[in-house]
């Protein structure tokens, strides 16, 4: 079996010799890359990428671009963030949906202002803009009672405000 | 050659046409229902009726039809006709085109701004009368 080790080392130190690891890892990442920038051109809307939304501003901060319809505690002074809950509370997937201008870009995005539930309520960051907001009788447009429809727990701990897509002017 | 290229030119902005109406639709849906029937139309069991796989079954009778209109999320929405039959006819089919019958029409705008000025008080009541009549009717 020498004659197969010969040959498989030989073709081995040959393909070392003539390629590199940056070379595959480069081919790969066109390829990776060249797809996710190829996809989103495809006619239909797809989630927003948070990443792919131009940023300014704190998001520790109720001045916040996406807060512009935020009632209650920011879940990134809660040990979460601007689209994420505190560990040991559970998102609401019932909730409500405004739109927010990005400074950045001038555009406006589709905020979705899913509570956080479980524990008790943060009391940090109170952020009280209201901007889009409705009265109680737009039940989905009004930000003042509790969204915390369908998690395990009722109790509102705090609220995110993710990006969701681009809204129309 | 010129009239390849009128009727190429037509079928793009067709097409173009279908796409922002579809873009519009998805985003009239997201700020007006996906708060609660979710971005998919899956629903929430107990709470918000499941769209997803679903909804096209109405299609099939004209009582059915009419429910959907005058359901008070759709009826008292604050979309205007056109932007709510838009909206429907979207949904239908992004949602629930398996379910749809085969002599199926898209809303007009005059049969919604007909509809939904006569909401449905007891939404809860008339959707198990509807459902279960189409559920006879398909059988």
């Amino acid at each position: 079996m020498k004659w197969l080790d010969r040959l498989i080392e030989g073709r081995t130190r040959d393909l070392a010799q003539r390629s590199s690891r940056r070379s595959f890892l480069a081919r790969v990442g066109t390829v990776v890359a060249g797809s996710a920038a190829t996809l989103p051109l495809l006619p239909v809307a797809r989630a927003q990428d948070e990443g792919s939304v131009p940023e300014s501003g704190d998001p520790h901060s109720c001045d916040y671009w996406r807060y512009c319809a935020t009632d209650g505690f920011l879940c990134s002074c809660c040990g979460g963030s601007a689209s994420s809950c505190p560990p040991g509370t559970e998102m609401s997937p019932i909730t409500w949906i405004g739109t927010c201008l990005n400074p950045v870009d001038n555009t406006n995005y589709i905020i979705s202002y899913n509570d956080c539930c479980g524990k008790s309520a943060c009391g940090h960051c109170m952020c009280t803009r209201n901007e889009g907001d409705r009265p109680i009788y737009r039940p989905q447009l009004n930000n003042e009672y509790n969204w915390c429809l369908g998690t395990q727990h009722q109790t509102y701990n705090c609220s995110v405000a993710r990006v969701i897509g681009k809204a129309f002017d | 050659m010129k009239q390849f290229l009128a009727v190429a030119s037509m079928l793009f902005s067709t097409a173009i046409w279908a796409t922002d109406d579809a873009a519009r639709a998805r985003v009239d849906y997201a700020l007006n229902c996906q708060g609660c029937h979710l971005a998919r139309g899956e629903g929430f069991a107990g709470k918000v009726p499941r769209m997803t796989d679903f909804v096209g079954y109405y299609m099939h009778s004209e009582d059915g039809r009419a429910f959907l209109i005058q359901v008070p999320g759709v009826a008292l929405s604050p979309l205007n006709d056109a932007d709510t039959a838009r909206l429907m006819n979207w949904m239908l089919t992004e949602f629930s085109a398996a379910q749809l019958p085969a002599d199926y029409r898209p809303y007009t705008v005059d049969e919604v701004a007909a509809l939904r000025r006569q909401p449905e008080n007891d939404p809860n009541r008339r959707r198990a009368e509807v459902l279960a009549k189409i559920s006879r009717q398909l059988r």
